[in-house]
């Protein structure tokens, strides 16, 4: 069958079997082995990747429900040879180990950080519920999402008191990955909890 | 500077202020904790940025042109002898290479712990067995095209088995009319170990107490199942990738099996999506090469979650049995402790672990009258194997909720006793083991709870409505490498090449805590460079030298003092070679920050680099040392957890408030991923305690907890907020003193929390986990 989708902003037409899972396609088809598939059943949260902005787990995901709808992965979380924000503050803040759960736990954060940019610590703990790590405990990993919203926030709103370094004003004129579609960012703040995963389009929280 | 490659002087002394020692001038002042300029700091991990952005590649993430995938068939029964496999159906479907069982490989036994050659061990495992003995045990593999057609050959093999009795509980395993798994029975290993004499202390005793500790079999739950990738060349070479603990265990098995000569098996370290011991055993690698082999082409076993919980390792299910006696001002008499280790089907590292348990006894308390006993046994069950803190986890939980029990009898306060018992720094190990060292477990109790507000936590009321809380704490100690226990040494290979950037060749594996980068900042203090200009490849069995692997919490310990001491002895030939050039002693000439020169003419100074080509086109020498670096201590390492729960009487559920930890690690070389070890091992000891649990179900063998919906691990919501304190005073024989962490970590939180949850309800809970139902019931228990 037949599938169109966005990935990472780039417009593909692929032959998929129905019964393909995104995940599948994304790091067998496309070759993006960022995400990962930890345990098959949507528990660990390894293969999160953003449709339409949104965390899912690629592995519950059949493709063809990724039909028209614009997928971001962490390959696409940065402009090329960039970092994001939260890409950074995961190397700063020793968030990564054995980073098998890395991409994950970072595009998990990205739909936070879309919908609820100044989180407090209890929802990104919540954010992060469905992302298992072995390594870290989700500490660094938790102090690494508040540095970056802290920084995201301060761009946004230099009043906001926190110091505007050189690095994020280089950073200002960078758009968000062209596979987030910032135009469903206030919606999506109504009508999903922050912390809300889903499954597909039809907005079932996993 | 010469003295401090010589292997004994290295690291010692360092904090303990300036030394006066035999410092050249103009040398870096090592001895001196206050001007490091590269151990102490938190720099990123090496390949962060590529974790980051997705871009590296584990080894499931590799393709290779005509790549095939292989398929495990476990079986679906306890215990069983395969009368027949009927695999025709399979091998017809298009796209299936081959289809291997016990029919079409080879018979030779092995013991996939094994990591050096002329260890000696039971070899009760093969490729494919003739009976299998665990539903999860391997069957067939189907060797095919993609993962899809391997997967529906698979369900094509018809195999027919002949059903045996089989035993599933640890106990039962140990009556004489159990079913034997393996020819001989159970128990197939035992021992004793004993300090003084335990038997006329009890007469003697203030206060008693005997304990029956369960612990659970669990699983390590690296987010990255269980791969491998093998490969042959044309000239009869198989070359693994695979993310292992030990390279040259992998290529000593591999090679076995296959009868392949040592050099014809290759091994090379793949990036490491977790293992936490999990992956420190020898399982896919000798399948893939073997069908690699066969096929003539690269072949691929990835594992999926279920496999990997049922049919590479776990931890040993444990059950101790704890007697203490202690005396009226809270001194320990005596105890006695006698385990029953249950190592699952195959036999693995089952006798070398319920002695590693016993070992620990007589490391963390003065206990002057003390008899260990060990039993192991194989059940109808998942294999356990090696798991962070090898044993630890498993005795540290069995006797310090004992201690808590005996503390409780005696009105004692549980710090008070440990301070009264613990070891002192530069105690000896009664049992006859390697000294002790700068053991500083006194001052992590100390510190820690002073830093925790134990005494008033320990006071504040429990409560008497729905939600009670409770203080707990527990200690713990783990070993530095194997010194006086198994041969441990490691040799590395370190060059400066013409624009002064260097090359460390070794046979490390990085585990994804920091190996290679606390490698370039240990190197990068001795030569006064940038841990960047270091380059420190993870190993390559045919180019690196040995190492013993990332066992035994002996990396930063010991491959770390091999790394310093390459160092100090490339710095020397520096110096040497410098001295030709400049014309002066080998005393005279000069380093920092990249710059070489002679004291006499400052003003003719040289970056690294050029000295380095002056070097090779004047003297005709390579500025490189490779340096072998033999272990001469293992001391222990300590750390003490302080916790604070909430237990909801109503659902049973407990929620770990606070932890504190305090470690004494000798000296930190990058305390950004001692933090993070720590961090870690704390979550992992939380679920321990609580909620993690493999749940072999005694009636049928089934596993409960085979996949992560009914397998918990302690999540981002769940994970308490952790405070570590560090003790780093140094003293023993790593790297700047510094002492191990990884799996010390994980060690003293399991019994931290139980004791928080007994001092919350007043109860003696001593089975792990503490799922919510038997905490319903010992409340129940306790009101009727």
């Amino acid at each position: 069958m037949e599938l169109r989708l966005r990935v990472n902003g780039i417009a593909h037409t692929l032959e998929v079997e129905p019964q393909a899972r995104l995940l599948d396609v994304l790091r067998e088809q496309l070759g993006l082995t960022g995400a990962k598939e930890g345990c098959g059943e949507g528990e660990c949260g390894a293969c999160t990747v953003l449709m339409d902005g949104l965390a899912v787990n690629s592995c519950l995901v059949l493709a063809h429900q990724a039909r028209g709808r614009s997928i971001t992965t962490v390959e696409g979380l940065a402009a090329a040879g960039g970092l994001d924000r939260l890409q950074q503050a995961f190397i700063d803040q020793g968030a990564i180990q054995c980073g098998y759960c890395t991409p994950g736990m970072l595009m998990s954060a990205k739909a936070l950080l879309l919908a609820e940019p100044d989180p407090t610590e209890e929802q990104i703990r919540l954010a992060l519920a469905g992302n298992l790590c072995r390594c870290t405990g989700y500490v660094n990993i938790i102090k690494a999402i508040r540095e970056a919203a802290a920084g995201e926030v301060a761009l946004k709103d230099p009043a906001a008191g926190v110091r505007v370094g050189k690095a994020a004003e280089g950073e200002r004129g960078q758009e968000l990955p062209q596979g987030v579609l910032l135009g469903n960012e206030a919606g999506m703040a109504e009508s999903a909890p922050a912390a809300g995963k889903v499954l597909s389009g039809e907005g079932e929280a996993v | 500077m010469s003295d401090l490659g010589a292997g004994k002087a290295n690291g010692l002394n360092i904090t303990s202020g300036p030394v006066e020692a035999n410092l050249e001038e103009g040398g870096t002042d090592l001895m001196k904790a206050e001007v490091l300029k590269q151990v102490g700091r938190s720099i990123p991990m090496h390949d962060a940025v590529a974790k980051a952005t997705g871009r590296i590649r584990y080894t499931g993430d590799i393709d290779m042109p005509g790549m095939l995938h292989a398929k495990l068939l476990l079986s679906p029964v306890p215990h069983a002898r395969i009368r027949r496999i009927e695999t025709a159906e399979a091998l017809a479907v298009p796209g299936v290479w081959d289809v291997f069982t016990y029919e079409n490989t080879p018979s030779v036994l092995y013991n996939s712990q094994v990591w050096f050659a002329g260890q000696e061990a039971s070899k009760d495992e093969r490729l494919f067995p003739d009976t299998v003995r665990f539903i999860g045990d391997r069957v067939a593999a189907v060797v095919a095209a993609d993962k899809e057609t391997a997967a529906r050959a698979l369900s094509l093999i018809k195999v027919e088995y002949e059903e045996l009795p089989a035993v599933f509980e640890a106990e039962e395993a140990l009556r004489p009319d159990a079913p034997p798994i393996h020819p001989g029975g159970s128990p197939f290993f035992s021992k004793e170990l004993v300090v003084g004499d335990v038997r006329d202390i009890w007469p003697r005793a203030k206060a008693i107490a005997e304990d029956r500790v369960e612990t659970p079999k669990i699983h390590h739950a690296a987010l990255e199942t269980h791969v491998c990738l093998a490969f042959p060349d044309h000239n009869g070479k198989i070359t693994l990738v695979t993310p292992c603990q030990i390279l040259y265990s992998v290529r000593l098995i591999v090679a076995t099996v296959l009868g392949l000569p040592f050099n014809k098996v290759r091994v090379l370290k793949a990036p490491m999506g977790g293992s936490f011991g999990g992956k420190q055993e020898v399982i896919l690698e000798p399948l893939a090469a073997f069908f690699s082999r066969e096929t003539g082409r690269p072949v691929k076993i990835e594992l999926n979650r279920q496999e990997t919980i049922l049919t590479t390792r776990t931890r040993t299910k444990t059950i101790g049995y704890v007697r203490t006696a202690l005396a009226e001002d809270g001194k320990i008499l005596g105890r006695t402790v006698r385990t029953v280790v249950d190592t699952g089907a195959y036999t693995s590292n089952g006798p070398i672990i319920g002695v590693a348990m016993g070992k620990k006894v007589f490391r963390l308390y003065r206990i002057e009258n003390q008899l260990y006993r060990t039993e192991s046994v194989h059940t109808n069950t998942p294999v356990a194997g090696a798991a962070r803190g090898y044993g630890s986890p498993q005795i540290h939980a069995i006797t310090e909720i004992n201690l808590d029990h005996v503390a409780r009898i005696l009105g004692l306060d549980p710090v008070e006793l440990r301070l009264k018992n613990l070891v002192h720094p530069g105690d000896f190990d009664l049992s006859g083991g390697p000294p002790l060292g700068q053991a500083r477990i006194l001052e992590c109790v100390r510190e820690g709870a002073k830093a925790f507000g134990w005494a008033e936590r320990r006071k504040r009321p429990q409560g008497d409505g729905r939600f009670r809380r409770g203080a707990g704490m527990a200690c713990a100690t783990h070993s530095n490498g194997y010194f006086a226990a198994y041969p441990d040494f490691t040799t590395m290979t370190l060059r400066m090449l013409e624009d002064g950037s260097l090359i460390l060749n070794s046979g490390i594996q990085d585990l994804g805590c920091g190996t290679v980068t606390s490698m370039k900042q240990i190197i990068a203090e001795v030569l006064e460079v940038d841990p960047e200009r270091i380059e420190a490849p993870e190993g390559d069995t045919e180019t690196s030298p040995w190492d013993a692997g990332s066992q035994a919490s002996r990396v930063t310990h010991v491959a770390g003092a091999c790394a310093f001491e390459a160092a100090v002895k490339v710095k020397e030939m520096l110096r040497r070679e410098t001295a030709k050039i400049l014309e002066c002693s080998p005393q005279e000439v000069r380093l920092e920050s990249e710059r070489i020169w002679s004291a006499a003419k400052p003003e003719e100074n040289f970056s690294y680099g050029e000295m380095v080509s002056l070097i090779q086109s004047r003297n005709r020498s390579e500025v490189i040392v490779t340096s072998t670096y033999r272990a001469q201590d293992n001391p222990g390492s300590y750390g003490a957890n302080f916790v604070e729960v909430e237990v909801d009487t109503l659902t049973g559920l407990v929620r770990v408030l606070e932890v504190l930890a305090a470690h004494d690690v000798g000296r930190a070389i990058n305390p950004g991923f001692v933090k993070g070890q720590i961090y870690g091992g704390i979550q992992m000891g939380i679920g321990y305690a609580l909620s993690e649990d493999i749940a072999i179900d005694p009636n049928n063998g089934r596993a409960k907890g085979d996949r992560f919906s009914r397998y918990h691990l302690i999540n981002a919501p769940d994970m308490p907020p952790v405070k570590v304190i560090l003790i780093e005073k140094g003293g023993d024989l790593g790297p700047f003193g510094a002492k191990s962490i990884g799996e010390i970590a994980t060690c003293p939180t399991a019994p931290a929390v139980v004791n928080a949850v007994n001092h919350a309800l007043g109860t003696n809970l001593t089975s792990l986990p503490l799922t919510p139902d038997k905490i319903i019931q010992a409340l129940h228990y306790s009101r009727h």
